[in-house]
């Protein structure tokens, strides 16, 4: 695991996943692809007092917002990274929202998707320590805010 | 080019709900960290400080934490020095505005008096920011560092760890002695990315950066620069 | 002699919640149930206040957080007491969405409407608090 610290936050990026810039994660599970956020996006955004995803069956497009979350500073919409059917939702996300916050690359997964074109959408993923670097950019620009 | 870490001042407000000081403290902490110095300041919330807020107890082991209280009870001061380390400086409102509650208003809502009151303690607490960002601080003892040479500056266990509080240590021999420099490795780095040849010059210039996050005793300069120039020598052979 | 429920607010002050709460835990105290329930500091809770210790180990705690981070909640279990109930201002904001709080030194008008929500929520507990206690 990853981590940079900025003031008082730490900010932790598992080595395995790749990430979008807009700090969605994804782990490919062989012809499949799990989606989340990413622990700074999370607290970035703050608690999540609501969360919404596509339902099973949705075709989405790289770009395509695949679900959004709501706090009190942001209702975000959530950009999807790689192309492909949503098979599989997190329960957790109607009941429990806080998943997100509280384990964000665990309990707090939000999409399964079915790959459509995986060799093509890699390409504009970073991974670990890029993003990690990234991470720091936002957040110092986060602060300054 | 690795960034260091940026020295700021963790507020910890006692926030306390039973007396008007208790709104005093938060309304005038929220106003320095919101208006006075907002970029040289971080709150520390104490309830989440006081039920193991990792990242809160870390930034206050590491930064100099300025407590704010209502009353002679000190919760901020004593909780910030119980889990974390001590303060670097406390302000209690009952002494600094001793006009009473009764004067002040409620806990719920201040009145004309209170709100001076929450101006008055926000301007003290600007001035121990500015005071505490212009002198060292010396982690160990939880205090700015004095002219003591004797004194050493120790980093605290977590700040051995990257993972923990972000800040990488590097242990160097200085006048025969191990002596923990704190950001060392961000800053041979930063120097190394800068093109900054091993000779005298850059460790002159080194002893500078250095000096924002560790003190150097009295009279013992011409053996850090010498430990730093030696040091990062082998550090930009070893990267070649 | 009856016991009052002690209501033990987290005051957080890094988010709009901590400040929902805050003021949610005055209005039931001062307004709605001004003798049946008390307001204890959460920091002398932890730091050992003789008197407030003594409190808790003799009435029942409602805990109201900001967030899912529950720190009243966990302050009070851990410093022995009895938590009867805790209650989220995150929970509470999510039966009532029209109410986006917003502000932390002064909070906004849905802030403070949400805080009044809060204490409707919490007052009902405090009344059954009572409840118990007069039955018992």
């Amino acid at each position: 695991m990853l981590e940079v610290t900025v003031d008082k936050f730490i900010f932790r990026v598992p080595e395995s996943l790749l990430f979008s810039d807009a700090g969605i994660w994804v782990v490919v599970e062989g012809s499949r692809a799990r989606l989340g956020l990413s622990d700074f996006a999370q607290q970035v955004n703050g608690d999540i007092a609501f969360a919404n995803v596509e339902p099973a069956g949705t075709e989405i497009d790289v770009g395509d917002e695949f679900g959004s979350i709501e706090t009190v500073k942001v209702n975000l919409g959530l950009p999807s990274p790689v192309k492909g059917k949503i098979i599989e939702v997190n329960p957790l996300l109607q009941e429990a929202p806080e998943a997100i916050n509280q384990d964000p690359y665990g309990r707090g997964w939000m999409v399964v998707m079915e790959l459509r074109d995986w060799e093509k959408d890699k390409g504009a993923l970073l991974d670990s320590s890029h993003y990690l670097e990234r991470v720091k950019e936002l957040a110092d620009a986060e602060l300054k805010k | 080019m690795p960034e260091l870490p940026k020295r700021k001042v963790g507020l910890v407000s006692c926030s306390g709900e039973e007396m008007a000081e208790g709104t005093v403290t938060r309304l005038a902490t929220l106003k320095v960290l919101e208006t006075l110095r907002p970029e040289e300041t971080v709150t520390i919330c104490l309830p989440l400080f006081l039920a193991g807020g990792e990242g809160d107890r870390a930034f206050a082991r590491f930064y100099p934490t300025i407590a704010i209280d209502g009353c002679e009870k000190r919760c901020a001061a004593r909780g910030t020095e119980m889990y974390s380390s001590k303060p670097a400086a406390g302000i209690v409102v009952s002494e600094l505005c001793p006009a009473g509650a009764e004067e002040q208003g409620t806990a719920r809502r201040l009145n004309e008096a209170g709100m001076k009151a929450v101006n008055a303690v926000a301007e003290e607490i600007a001035l121990h920011v500015d005071r505490l960002l212009g002198a060292p601080w010396d982690q160990s003892r939880g205090e700015s560092a004095g002219d003591d040479p004797a004194a050493q500056v120790k980093a605290p266990g977590v700040a051995t760890c990257s993972c923990g509080s972000g800040i990488p240590v590097k242990t160097l021999e200085i006048g025969g002695r191990q002596v923990e420099v704190l950001a060392l490795p961000l800053i041979f780095d930063m120097f190394r990315q800068a093109a900054k040849p091993a000779v005298d010059e850059t460790a002159a210039e080194m002893i500078e950066t250095v000096r924002l996050y560790n003190r150097i005793p009295e009279g013992e300069e011409a053996l850090w620069k010498l430990a730093l120039g030696r040091e990062y020598a082998s550090y930009c052979a070893e990267v070649r | 002699m009856t016991r009052k429920a002690l209501i033990v607010p987290c005051s957080g002050i890094g988010k709009t919640y901590g400040s929902v709460a805050r003021e949610g835990a005055y209005i039931v105290t001062e307004d709605l149930c001004p003798k049946s329930s008390r307001l204890v500091p959460l920091a002398l809770v932890v730091l050992g206040d003789e008197e407030v210790q003594q409190t808790l180990a003799g009435s029942p705690a409602i805990a109201i957080d900001g967030c899912k981070l529950a720190c009243a909640a966990k302050v009070v279990a851990g410093a022995g007491g009895t938590v009867a109930h805790a209650i989220q201002v995150l929970d509470v904001y999510r039966r009532h969405r029209d109410l986006k709080p917003a502000g932390i030194a002064e909070l906004n008008e849905a802030g403070q409407e949400l805080a009044k929500a809060l204490a409707d929520e919490v007052s009902g507990l405090v009344d059954g608090i009572a409840a118990e206690e007069t039955n018992a």
